[in-house]
C-alpha cells in the first residue's frame, strides 16, 4: 500500500477510490529501480483522464523502460481540493504517493482550451512553481503534449517544453537524454539540459523564442535566442503504426469512467478533410494497424482486462479499410466470451448502419450521425462530403433495422452561415422523422438535433476566419429553437460562452498567459463544466491585461497575416490551408486524398511519411 | 457446483465502493476464465453473489463470494489463477466447493465481528463500556437508506451486546460482534455514532478505522459457525 490521504479527509469527498489507486494494471516500480520518473498529470477529473488513451500509451511505453517509473496524477475535484488546502496536503501521485514537486518530469495532456487553469492549479497544489521562470534545480521539468500543443503560445510562461506530435519515440529518447545527463551529475542545471532536450526534434522550448507585436497587436515576427532552437518545430510521427508497442494490460479501474471499455485504436490520422476539423488537420496522415494486428491485440486486450466491450477507435472508424471482416472475425472469436463489440462514431451512410446493426445486436440504442450542417451549400463549405441522399439513407436503413431514436449533430456559427443554412437544420430533422412515417408507416420517431457552436481552431483552413459573436450566437440558437418546435424533436444546445474564451485561446498568443494566471488567481478551474465557469470572471482576466476577446477570436485574419502559432508545424501548408478556405468560400469540394488524388497538403514529403491503408495498397490481409 | 471464497478488502481500497468491489471481482473472473455460469437472455449476466455489502471506507478480512460454475473444476489451481488476477488489495483466504443447490452465504451469515480504532481524547472509555454493556436497552435512530433525512428507531443492544474496548495513547480499540437478521443489521460506524452522541464519548468518528474481521453463521445454540467447509484452503 502506498501513501494515501487520511481516512476523515477521503471518508468525507465525493468517491474517494478517484484518489487511492492500487487498480488492477497499476505499475509501481520501487524507488531504488527508478532512475528518471514522470507523472502523467490529466488537467481534469480521474473518471475522464482515465479514459484518455494517449496516457494509456505513454504509461506504457514509459514503464516499458527501464529505469523509468511513469505515474498518474489527476486533477482532484473541488471538494478534494478544499481539504487539500485546509489540511496543507499536496497533490500526489496515484502510484507512489509522491508530491508532484518531486518527480523529474510532469507531462500534462492539452485535451482542451479550457482545461489550462487546471494545469495551473495542479502545479500549485503539488508544490510546483507555476511559472517555468521561477522553478529552480529542485523543480521537475513541466512538459505538456496533446492536440492543443498546435498552439502552445497561451502556456508559454508555464510549461518548460511541449512535446510536438505523437509522444511514442520521442518520450522515450527524452527519458534517454536525461538519464545521460543524470549520469553525467546533471551538469548546468536546468537550463543545460533545455538545450539538450531542444537537440530532439519535436520539442520546443518557448523561452528559446522571442516574439515581436506590430503596433496593432498582430504578430510581427518570432525569432530564436539560442541557437540551438530550430526555426519551426515539426511534429513527430510514427511512420509504421505495426512496428510500435500498443497497451496491452491497461489498468483496470474500480469504478465507472467515461470511455469504461478496451480501447482499440486501429488507426490515426483522418484525411476526409472536414475544413472545420483539427484533427483532420494535424494528425494527418492515416496510418491502418493491420487487420491480423488488431486481432492480436484484442485477443490480448480481452485476456488482460476482463473487460466486456471493445470500442474501435480512431477519427473515423466506419473509414478503415478492412472494417467488416474485422468486426465480423472478432464477433466470431469474442462471441462465447460475451465481449461485444462497439464503434465510438458512425459514418452518415447505409454501411454504417449495417456495422452497427451486427455489433448491437441486442441493445437498440439510438444512433447518432454528424451531418454537421443543414444545409447542402453549408455542408460544401466546410467539405464534409455528406448529402441529404446520404443521410436519408442511413436513418431509412436504421428504421427499417427497428431504431427508432436518431441524434443528429450539427454546429451553427460556420464561416458564411445564413438564417436560410440554420433553418435548414429543423427541415432535415423534419425530413428524419418523415422517414420514420415512410419506412414504417408509423409517427413518432424521436430524434434529437444536438447543436454546438463553431470555434474556429489553428492549422484549419478557418485559422482565417472571425468566429460569431456570441450575441450573434445566441440569436441563431433562438431562430433554431423557434423552428424545432415540433413534437418529439428534441433540441440541445449550450450557452456558448464557453465557446467564447475557447475560440479566445485556441488561436490566442503569449500575452495570454496573463489573463490565464489572473483568470486562475481569481478562481478559475474546471471551467470545462458549466457550473464552475464564470464568463464575468474570463472576460474581466482579460481585459485587466489590457487584452480583447475580439482581437483573437472575432476577428477576421488577413491573408498573409503572421501568426503566433507559426513555428510550430504539423506540417500541413499554408498554401493548402489558404486554398482550401478559398474553395469553401466557393462552396468547391476537395476529395480524400486517401482514395482520390493527393490534395498537395505537404504532410508526406515533409515528413517523409505516408498514407497506410491496408484495403487501397491491396495487402493479403485485406482481403480476408 | 459452486466455488465459494473468503477474500479481504484491504486498507488500500477501503474507499472503492460495494458495486465497485463486485465489479472488480467480475472481471477477476473473467480474466482467470474460470467457468462460470451466466443466466439466459439477451443479456446474460455472470452468476455470482457477495454475502454481505460492507460500508465504504471500511477494511475486511471476512468478504465471501460464491460463484455458481459450468463445470468441475480443480480447487488449488483455480484458486492460484483467480488470485493472480486480483488486485493488490485483495487477497483470497480460504475456498471451498459446494452443490449449487447450497443455501447462499448471504442467507446463512447471522453475524459479524468488528475491530475498530478510533481517537479517542481524554474519555473515560471504561466507565463507558461498562455502561453500554449493562445497558437494559439502547436506542439509535438508524436512517432509512435513501429515506431524505428519515429515520428508523431500532435497539442496538439486539444486534451488539458487549464491547471489549482498551486503549493506548489517545487511540481507543473496540472489538465486537454485531448480529445479522432476516430483517436487517447495524452498521460498524453506527455504533460509534451511539457512543458518541448517546454515551457522550469524546470519539472523532470520521478518523475511525474499522475492520470487518470475521462473517459467519450462527447455529441454534448461538455458536459461531464457519461459512465455508472445514476443510477449506488458504
Amino acid at each position: 500500500m502506498t501513501k494515501q490521504f487520511p481516512i476523515d479527509i477521503l471518508s468525507q469527498v465525493q468517491k474517494p477510490a478517484r484518489y487511492t489507486g492500487s487498480e488492477f494494471g497499476s505499475i509501481v516500480k520501487d524507488a531504488e529501480d527508478t532512475k528518471v520518473s514522470i507523472v502523467l498529470a490529466f488537467p481534469d477529473i480521474y473518471e475522464v483522464g482515465m479514459s484518455y488513451l494517449g496516457f494509456k500509451i505513454l504509461y506504457h511505453i514509459l514503464n516499458q523502460e527501464e529505469g523509468v517509473a511513469a505515474e498518474r496524477v489527476y486533477a482532484p475535484w473541488v471538494d478534494m481540493e478544499a481539504k487539500m488546502r485546509e489540511n496543507a496536503l499536496p497533490l500526489t501521485s496515484q502510484e507512489t504517493g509522491k508530491t508532484l514537486r518531486d518527480f523529474d518530469f510532469v507531462g500534462f495532456t492539452l485535451q482542451y482550451e479550457l482545461s489550462y487553469t487546471n494545469i495551473l492549479n495542479m502545479l500549485d497544489l503539488g508544490q510546483v512553481q507555476v511559472f517555468s521562470k521561477e522553478r529552480t534545480n529542485d523543480d521537475p521539468f513541466v512538459i505538456a503534449g496533446g492536440p492543443c500543443v498546435y498552439n502552445p503560445e497561451p502556456l508559454a510562461d508555464f510549461v518548460d517544453f511541449f512535446i510536438i506530435g505523437e509522444g511514442e519515440e520521442i518520450m522515450v529518447e527524452l527519458m534517454n537524454a536525461y538519464k545521460q545527463w543524470q549520469s553525467e551529475g546533471m551538469p548546468g542545471g536546468r537550463s543545460e539540459f533545455l538545450n539538450r532536450a531542444v537537440l530532439i526534434d519535436g520539442i520546443y522550448v518557448p523561452a528559446f523564442y522571442n516574439v515581436e507585436y506590430l503596433p496593432d497587436g498582430k504578430v510581427a515576427k518570432v525569432t530564436t535566442n539560442n541557437s540551438l532552437a530550430p526555426a519551426t518545430v515539426k511534429k513527430r510521427v510514427v511512420k509504421d503504426m505495426n512496428t510500435i508497442s500498443f497497451p496491452t494490460a491497461p489498468i483496470v479501474p474500480f469504478g465507472e469512467i467515461v470511455h469504461d471499455r478496451i480501447m482499440l485504436e486501429v488507426f490515426r490520422g483522418c484525411t476526409r478533410g472536414c475544413r472545420f476539423c483539427h484533427a483532420g488537420m494535424v494528425y494527418r496522415p492515416v496510418r491502418e494497424r493491420k487487420p491480423e494486428l488488431l486481432k492480436q491485440l484484442a485477443r490480448e486486450l480481452v485476456d488482460n482486462t476482463g473487460y466486456n466491450e471493445i470500442s474501435l477507435v480512431s477519427l473515423s472508424t466506419a473509414d478503415y479499410s478492412c472494417l467488416a471482416p474485422l468486426i465480423h472475425d472478432l464477433i466470431t472469436e469474442l462471441k462465447e466470451e460475451k465481449v461485444s463489440i462497439s464503434l465510438p462514431s458512425l459514418r452518415v451512410d447505409s454501411f454504417s448502419v449495417a456495422l452497427a446493426k451486427e455489433v448491437q445486436a441486442v441493445r437498440k440504442s439510438g444512433l447518432t450521425f454528424a451531418p454537421e450542417a443543414g444545409s447542402q451549400r453549408m455542408r460544401n463549405v466546410i467539405n464534409k462530403g455528406v448529402t441529404e441522399e446520404d443521410l436519408m439513407n442511413a436513418v431509412g436503413a436504421a428504421f427499417e433495422s427497428g431504431w427508432s431514436t436518431v441524434k443528429l449533430y450539427f454546429m451553427i456559427g460556420l464561416p458564411g452561415e445564413t438564417d436560410e443554412d440554420i433553418l435548414a437544420i429543423a427541415q432535415l430533422a423534419k425530413d428524419v422523422q418523415y422517414k420514420y412515417f415512410q419506412v414504417t408507416g408509423h409517427r413518432g420517431a424521436k430524434v434529437t438535433v444536438s447543436v454546438s457552436s463553431f470555434v474556429p481552431k489553428p492549422y484549419t483552413p478557418f485559422q482565417w476566419k472571425g468566429q460569431d459573436t456570441i450575441d450573434e450566437i445566441r440569436r441563431k440558437q433562438m431562430l433554431l429553437k423557434d423552428a424545432l418546435k415540433v413534437k418529439n424533436i428534441t433540441y440541445q444546445y449550450h450557452d456558448s460562452v464557453t465557446s467564447v474564451i475557447e475560440g479566445v485561446f485556441a488561436r490566442g498568443d503569449r500575452r495570454l498567459g496573463k489573463a490565464l494566471y489572473l483568470a486562475w488567481q481569481r478562481g478559475a478551474k474546471f471551467d470545462g463544466w458549466s457550473e464552475h465557469f464564470s464568463y464575468s470572471r474570463w472576460l474581466e482576466a482579460i481585459s485587466d491585461c489590457g487584452l480583447d476577446k475580439a482581437f483573437y477570436a472575432n476577428r477576421d485574419r488577413e491573408m498573409d497575416e503572421i501568426f503566433p502559432w507559426e513555428h510550430i508545424q504539423p506540417a500541413v501548408s499554408r498554401a493548402f490551408l489558404w486554398n482550401e478556405y478559398q474553395k469553401s468560400m466557393r462552396e468547391e469540394l476537395t476529395e480524400d486524398c486517401r482514395h482520390g488524388k493527393c490534395s498537395g497538403c505537404g504532410v508526406c514529403p515533409t515528413l517523409d511519411v505516408k498514407i497506410i491503408d491496408w484495403k487501397e495498397q491491396g495487402h493479403d490481409e485485406a482481403k480476408n | 457446483m459452486k466455488l465459494r471464497i473468503k477474500i479481504t478488502k484491504d486498507a488500500g481500497i477501503r474507499f472503492i465502493s460495494h458495486l465497485e468491489y463486485v465489479r472488480t471481482i467480475e472481471r477477476a473472473i473473467r480474466r482467470a476464465k474460470l467457468p462460470v455460469a451466466y443466466s439466459e437472455g439477451f443479456n446474460p449476466h455472470m452468476k455470482f453473489s457477495l454475502a454481505s455489502a460492507l460500508g465504504v471506507g471500511v477494511t475486511s478480512e471476512a468478504e465471501f463470494v460464491e460463484i455458481e460454475l459450468g463445470e468441475e473444476i480443480d480447487l488449488p489451481a483455480t484458486i492460484k489463477k483467480l488470485a493472480v488476477n486480483l488486485p493488490t488489495g485483495i487477497r483470497i483466504l480460504a475456498a471451498d466447493l459446494a452443490d449449487t443447490k447450497a443455501d447462499k452465504l448471504m442467507a446463512q451469515a447471522g453475524g459479524a465481528d468488528y475491530r475498530i480504532v478510533v481517537p479517542c481524547k481524554d474519555c473515560d472509555w471504561q466507565a463507558i463500556v461498562e455502561r453500554f454493556n449493562e445497558a437494559e436497552s439502547v436506542l439509535f435512530q438508524k436512517p432509512v437508506p435513501k429515506g431524505r433525512g428519515k429515520t428508523k428507531e431500532i435497539e442496538v443492544k439486539n444486534f451488539i451486546d458487549h464491547l471489549e474496548a482498551e486503549c493506548s495513547g489517545d487511540d481507543l480499540q473496540l472489538a465486537f460482534s454485531c448480529k445479522i437478521t432476516p430483517t436487517g443489521s447495524m452498521k460498524a460506524a453506527e455504533l460509534l455514532v451511539v457512543l458518541r452522541d448517546s454515551f457522550e464519548m469524546p470519539l472523532l468518528v470520521e478518523k475511525a478505522d474499522i475492520l470487518r474481521t470475521d462473517l459467519y453463521a450462527v447455529d441454534e445454540e448461538g455458536k459461531k459457525k464457519s461459512l465455508l467447509k472445514p476443510e477449506y484452503i488458504a
